[in-house]
């Protein structure tokens, strides 16, 4: 482990995110300014943290980076800005308890956008706009953009990109990883322009329509309205919402061939297909169960319906109903979509479509081979066989994301929450959705729950955002012996 | 006339051996030292040791004074390869190329700019084909097509209590109103006939029938040999020719099962083919075939390399009590012995290679051949050219020779089964059947000329 360059390399990251604080600057000026001091203070700590780290560590690596050097550049990256991403808050004095603020930036980064604000319209502009900023640049991922703008981060790109964009099967779009990671944020903000200007044709302004734009295509979940997006009553704000949630929610590869007028991998793409087909029969479930139930009725329940299961699928957590009011079959359908989450290489969370669908092909297989004992099978994806490592890589996965979230569970009931509390929060902070059920359901917020379980939900989030094995690792003492 | 032949294996042997009865030049070059020899031992050939994809190699083989050349061996890159040094060597010769992957035909128009090939030809895919058609028409046993597939010319066993026993052929077409099909040839005891009116069919008879293809279903039914649609089929063999069918059969939504003896090319095949059922195992093996219920599917297709293994396995899959069976056996002499211990079905990969090059070497006129029974006669597709004898004049009145007649004539669109007073026109499409021994004197009818280079 080269520490020098390790350092160097958090520092850079960590100056991008100070630098990018700036942008909140305008929103603050035009809506009273009372924000502007700790915004302006946060950016300078922290570009002279990062700055710092820079002239100080001076590590450029002359030899290629390692798996493992990427995997701690890619945590502490996190970790820091996730810290230092708080500092807005902690210094502007949002929250009594310095940890409410830690939540705050940890869920925003995450794009979990589970939150412990009570009442989000009295806290100035500015760091609203900051709160949300924190989600698109954690939803493309923040490694991924400084592999864009940073020409020395190039020389370990690779083993960086993995360990922030793990996914089943990593596929690099362009030869140069930092064509890649340029060509995923342009696709980025080509989606989010034009939903902002969407959201603008349908009444927002300026700053309700980038904050929610931020919130859509990060798959976050901030709003800047207490009522979240049920504050907004037009139909068009809500379907623009749920068909930039769904675009959130597959894989950008694939926006990316799209843009290049390649249809015909984006047409016989299987998980897109599952992703859709699933989204399709949830919804269609849920419509009927919530007709039925007579609460919502014509166009209204199909919207609603329509809308909660993208939210909840691509792990975005924005609310337009209080699904808890639903009958149970919608509710359970809706904690199962949180297990889920949306395509590998999406800015979604959850297990990804594609992990879970290779686990019941497998599963299914191996039914098969019981049937026809001296069959051979392949698993196969997308017309690809997938050779043993990629599924034992996947059952490993999912071991360690279920028993994630078991502990997490439990560690939530340790603190004294309530059962159904603890276990929702738990996937709701695992899979970066937000709202889960029971005190954390879409109409309230993480503010009750005592300091621990604040703790143990920004693990959670942070495990759930760099899929579990980048963070895990660094607890494994082989991973530190030399 | 010279001709080399880029690879010695069974369909370089074949089609040498043809030619070189032919009397022409043939050079044959390969890689391998021992099948080099059994070229030189058997056939009276020019035998050049080295690869084909080698240009030093190319040029010893004399393909400067060659006219064609066949790259025929078993990897489709040494083809190309040879192919596009013959382009520089020689850019007047004509180049077949034996071609397996379907890729690089589909770059075909970009890249044959670069190695200016006049066919490629895939006996393999053509085999598949054959195959495709008998399970299309399970009655017949053997299944050809011509004039793009606008004609059918099939093989029918005729059943022992069918009504066209014992009818002399003069008096058939009275019997049976308005079904339009001709008798090209009957295989009776391993002897094969070419009718004329006064001729009687029997039970057993093989009949060769060319008819259009939407009044197979009908003549089949005539004909007695009427089987019911097939679900399920086994086939053994995973190599290109089995892989290429259950592909071929699983888009088709067959029930497939596919037994392969390499554990490797199961892996392979498992991940190629997708609702197949791909089975580690020996064919030859009565448990497996047991324990995977082969007895109980509609059809077995055994495709191996081994022609003694296809047999075998097919009768084990028969006496499990599968309905039908299909053996790839390259060997010509086993051909009766095969039919007549109740395999019903044969094909051969070689003879379909053969049929493919003889076509595409006999320059212009015909279109394509087919050979029957072994080798012993052929039914060809040719043009009637405008100075040809058999122009302008009633069937009756042309001088066929005994051992050939004129099956059926597209003109236009329109499928024609000729009468004695049938007027063939320039240019309508003649199909032609005639015994070995006989072709040269069609030749001189028809006047096409079936010049072979």
């Amino acid at each position: 482990m080269r520490w020098g360059y390790v350092l160097t390399a958090v520092g850079a990251v960590t100056l991008c995110v100070g630098l990018s604080m700036l942008a909140a600057v305008p929103f603050s000026l035009a809506y009273g300014a009372a924000d502007l001091w700790p915004l302006l203070q946060s950016c300078a700590l922290t570009s002279v943290f990062g700055g710092g780290l820079v002239l100080v560590c001076r590590g450029y690596p002359e030899r290629a980076v390692s798996h493992r050097e990427g995997m701690a550049v890619t945590t502490l990256c996190w970790l820091s800005a996730c810290l230092f991403g708080a500092l807005p808050f902690i210094l502007a004095g949002t929250f009594p308890a310095i940890h409410d603020c830690f939540f705050e930036s940890f869920s925003g980064f995450t794009t979990t956008g589970a939150s412990v604000l009570t009442d989000i319209e009295a806290v100035p502009r500015g760091l609203l706009f900051w709160r949300s900023l924190t989600h698109w640049l954690g939803g493309m991922g923040i490694i991924v953009l400084s592999l864009a703008i940073l020409p020395f981060l190039g020389v370990g790109g690779m083993q960086l990109y993995r360990a922030e964009v793990p996914g089943p099967v990593p596929d690099k779009l362009t030869p140069r990883i930092k064509d890649t990671a340029a060509a995923l944020w342009k696709v980025y903000i080509l989606f989010s322009a034009i939903e902002a200007v969407l959201l603008m044709a349908g009444g927002m302004d300026l700053f309700d329509a980038l904050c929610h734009t931020f919130g859509t295509m990060a798959t976050g979940g901030f709003s800047t309205r207490n009522a979240s997006l049920a504050a907004y009553d037009s139909p068009f704000v809500q379907w623009v919402v749920v068909a930039f949630m769904l675009c959130a929610g597959v894989n950008f590869s694939l926006h990316y061939n799209l843009l290049l007028r390649r249809f015909r991998p984006v047409w016989k793409d299987t998980e897109l297909r599952l992703y859709l087909g699933l989204f399709l029969a949830v919804t269609g479930i849920v419509w009927i169960a919530v007709s039925l139930s007579g609460q919502l009725g014509g166009e209204a329940a199909l919207r609603h319906a329509a809308f909660q299961v993208s939210s909840i699928l691509t792990t975005t957590g924005f609310a337009s109903y209080d699904y808890e009011l639903w009958p149970f079959l919608p509710q359970a359908l809706l904690l199962g979509c949180m297990f889920i989450g949306g395509c590998a290489g999406s800015t979604g969370g959850g297990m990804k479509v594609m992990r879970l669908a290779l686990l019941v092909r497998t599963a299914y297989t191996e039914l098969l081979r019981l049937i026809h004992p001296r069959g051979v099978y392949q698993v196969k994806f997308g017309g690809r066989v997938l050779s043993p490592d990629v599924i034992s890589g996947i059952w490993g996965f999912s071991s360690i994301w279920l028993a994630s979230f078991v502990l997490g569970a439990l560690a939530l009931t340790a603190c004294n929450v309530d059962v159904m509390t603890s276990f929702s929060a738990a996937v709701a902070a695992l899979g970066n959705i937000g709202p889960g059920l029971g005190l954390v359901g879409p109409t309230d917020n993480y503010a009750f729950m005592p300091a621990a379980a604040k703790w143990t939900l920004m693990l959670l989030m942070l495990l759930g955002r760099l899929e579990i094995f980048t963070v895990v690792i660094l607890l494994v003492p082989e991973f530190w012996r030399k | 006339m010279r001709i080399v032949i880029v690879g010695a294996g069974e369909v370089g042997y074949q089609i040498a051996r043809r030619l070189a009865s032919e009397a022409k030049e043939v050079v044959v070059i390969d890689k391998s030292e021992e099948a080099l020899r059994r070229f030189g031992d058997l056939l009276d050939v020019q035998t050049v040791l080295g690869s084909g994809a080698n240009p030093r190699v190319l040029d010893e083989a004399g393909l400067a004074a060659a006219e064609i050349m066949l790259a025929v061996t078993d990897s489709d890159e040494t083809n190309l390869i040879a192919c596009l040094f013959a382009q520089a060597l020689a850019p007047h010769l004509s180049k077949i190329v034996r071609v397996r992957n379907p890729d690089y035909l589909r770059y075909q128009e970009k890249t044959n700019r670069l190695l200016a090939v006049d066919r490629f030809i895939n006996p393999e895919a053509e085999t598949v084909k054959t195959i495709l058609r008998l399970i299309d028409l399970p009655g017949a046993v053997e299944s050809s097509e011509f004039a793009g597939g606008r004609i059918l010319f099939l093989g029918l066993r005729l059943a022992k209590n069918c009504s066209l026993a014992t009818v002399k052929l003069a008096d058939l077409r009275r019997n049976i109103s308005d079904l339009r099909f001709i008798i090209g040839a009957i295989v009776r005891q391993n002897r094969l006939i070419i009718p004329s009116g006064g001729d009687r069919l029997e039970a057993g008879d093989l009949v060769y029938v060319v008819c259009d293809k939407s009044d197979s279903k009908a003549v089949i039914e005539l004909f007695g040999c009427p089987v019911a649609p097939l679900r399920s089929i086994c086939v053994i063999g995973g190599g290109n020719v089995g892989a290429g069918l259950a592909r071929e059969l699983e888009a088709r939504h067959y029930q497939v099962k596919l037994i392969e003896r390499d554990p490797q090319r199961c892996r392979q095949l498992a991940g190629e083919l997708d609702r197949t059922v791909v089975l580690h195992g020996d064919a030859t093996d009565q448990g497996l075939l047991e324990e995977e219920n082969v007895g109980h599917m509609d059809l077995v297709v055994a495709l191996t390399r081994d022609d003694e293994t296809n047999i075998l396995s097919c009768l084990l899959a028969k006496s499990l009590g599968v309905g039908r069976s299909l053996a790839r056996v390259n060997k010509f002499n086993y051909l009766p012995v095969v039919q007549a211990v109740g395999v019903e079905h044969t094909v051969s990969t070689r003879l379909s290679a053969i049929n493919s090059i003889l076509q595409s070497i006999r320059r212009g006129k015909v279109l394509s051949a087919v050979s029957i029974k072994g080798e012993e006669a052929e039914a060809m597709e040719a043009v009637a050219l405008e100075h040809s004898g058999v122009v302008g004049k009633p069937l009756r009145e042309l001088k066929f020779p005994r051992g050939a007649i004129v099956l059926c004539v597209m003109r236009g669109e329109k499928v024609i089964i000729p009468t004695g007073d049938f007027v063939i026109e320039p240019q309508d499409r003649i199909i032609i059947l005639a015994t070995r021994n006989s072709i040269s004197r069609v030749e001189r009818a028809l006047m096409v000329t079936l010049e072979y280079f």
